[in-house]
């Protein structure tokens, strides 16, 4: 194990290491899935470029149409940020089951993304939520969908020094809510089997006016279930709308059997909790937290 | 090839001579000398190594030494001493909650971070049992680690324990 770590005080250095280095450089911010492959021997990066001391990429700034989670926002960050806590609840939700309190101290949004594990826990919600990925880089910035920056297991279309600067997510219209839900062995310290996110958004007669449902750890990426939420706009969200919607994911994923889980099982836990976490997007709503 | 890195510890500027992969476990143990932090998984699953990075609890096994620089780090032996014990290590003496002790340190400290990071509320049973999820004990079976940090937060909340309903 060798390798030099560098700790550029700006974004544009940070690029410039990244170019200069190109596949034998990585970005480090907590590092809690990096230095493990490191010390798995399943990473030899011979030069580590720190991303902490980048202050502009750190924190949870309100936009004008909703929120801009900075790349270095810890999951405990996220956990925590007080206007997250409503109809915003599926990614508290999220951020909170992944490792225990030491991990979510330090591990990153922006890292969660960047490694494009099929099983990252928040990124289900933010799919979702329809988040958009701002990336910087020697050419310049860019901003595209969180689902075409993420290509497949640990392959994303971020470029050569290229990195993420934040994450921006829209504010919810009234009468929205989100949920996730996540399967696991066991409740904490877990890799998820499969997790679900919902977002609802209901009409004024009570009919699905958005609907959106994102699946992880069923497919090469976290993917999106569209068939399943063209089964639910326009409908009252009652039993058979939810279980249309749940055959329609199950349907749509593409999950592989694996030490965790058997793909038929996973399947059965997609269609189980996507009813499920719909049906709390509706009480949400409901009881006015949105 | 070493660099220098200064490392703030219990208070105590350290000025270090590390390798670029030492891991601030390997650093307070083998450097600093202070082996309150304990050594097991490496891989953030057990919690033995816990210490607190600016208040907050996190796993020194998979943490870069240098990305510390700069930032306060404190151990178990930054907590209290005999004479003067910190209020979760006098509850966990008082209730028992030590029997082989190697997760202590790390146990202590988790609790901490979250009870600094819940200041105004008395937590409930299963929330303390969720906040050190990451922090594995072999021996005890947990029981007697909750009552010790139940106690402590009560006495933070300014009110009486919480029974464990049935």
């Amino acid at each position: 194990m060798s390798f030099q770590v560098h700790h550029p005080q700006s974004v544009a250095d940070a690029i410039a290491l990244s170019q200069q280095f190109g596949d034998a450089g990585r970005f480090i911010a907590g590092g809690t899935d990096l230095v493990i492959q490191i010390n798995r021997k399943r990473q030899t990066p011979a030069h580590l470029i720190d991303l902490n001391r980048l202050d502009e990429l750190a924190g949870i700034a309100q936009t004008p149409d909703g929120f801009a989670i900075g790349a270095l926002a810890t999951h405990k960050a996220v956990e925590r940020h007080p206007p997250f806590q409503d109809a915003l609840r599926g990614l508290v939700e999220a951020a909170r089951v992944v490792g225990g309190h030491q991990v979510r101290n330090i591990a990153t949004v922006g890292g969660n993304i960047a490694n494009a594990s099929p099983a990252a826990d928040v990124v289900v919600p933010l799919l979702a939520l329809d988040a958009r990925v701002s990336l910087v880089g020697p050419r310049g910035a860019r901003t595209l969908a969180l689902g075409d920056f993420l290509l497949g297991p640990g392959r994303t279309a971020r470029e050569a020094g290229e990195l993420i600067d934040c994450i921006h997510i829209a504010r919810l219209p009234q009468r929205s809510a989100t949920a996730f839900l996540k399967a696991g062995r066991r409740k904490a310290m877990e890799i998820s089997v499969v997790c679900v996110a919902a977002r609802l958004t209901l009409d004024d007669e009570g009919r699905c006016a958005a609907a959106s449902l994102a699946l992880g750890a069923v497919g090469a990426t976290a993917m999106r279930a569209g068939e399943a939420e063209k089964a639910l706009v326009g409908r009252v969200p009652d039993d058979a709308a939810l279980r249309d919607a749940a055959q329609a994911a199950a349907a749509a994923c593409n999950p592989i059997s694996d030490v965790r889980a058997s793909a038929r099982y996973r399947r059965l836990l997609v269609e189980a909790l996507v009813p499920r976490a719909l049906r709390i997007c509706v009480t949400r709503i409901r009881e006015g937290r949105t | 090839m070493r660099n220098p890195l200064t490392l703030t510890i219990n208070g105590e500027q350290h000025d270090l001579l590390i390798e670029p992969h030492w891991t601030l476990l390997h650093v307070l143990r083998g450097q600093i000398g202070l082996a309150g932090s304990k050594e097991n998984c490496l891989e953030a699953e057990c919690g033995v190594c816990t210490v607190l990075l600016d208040g907050k609890a996190v796993n020194s096994c998979i943490l870069l030494a240098s990305l510390c620089a700069g930032r306060s780090i404190v151990t178990i032996e930054g907590l209290g001493d005999p004479e003067h014990l910190h209020p979760l290590q006098a509850a966990f003496v008082k209730h028992g909650a030590v029997q082989c002790g190697y997760c202590i340190p790390g146990m202590i400290l988790t609790a901490k971070s979250y009870l600094d990071e819940h200041p105004d509320r008395m937590p409930s049973r299963d929330e303390i049992r969720e906040a050190i999820s990451g922090t594995l004990c072999r021996c005890t079976g947990y029981q007697k680690i909750i009552d010790a940090i139940a106690a402590v937060a009560a006495e933070r909340a300014g009110k009486g324990a919480q029974e464990d309903a049935p």
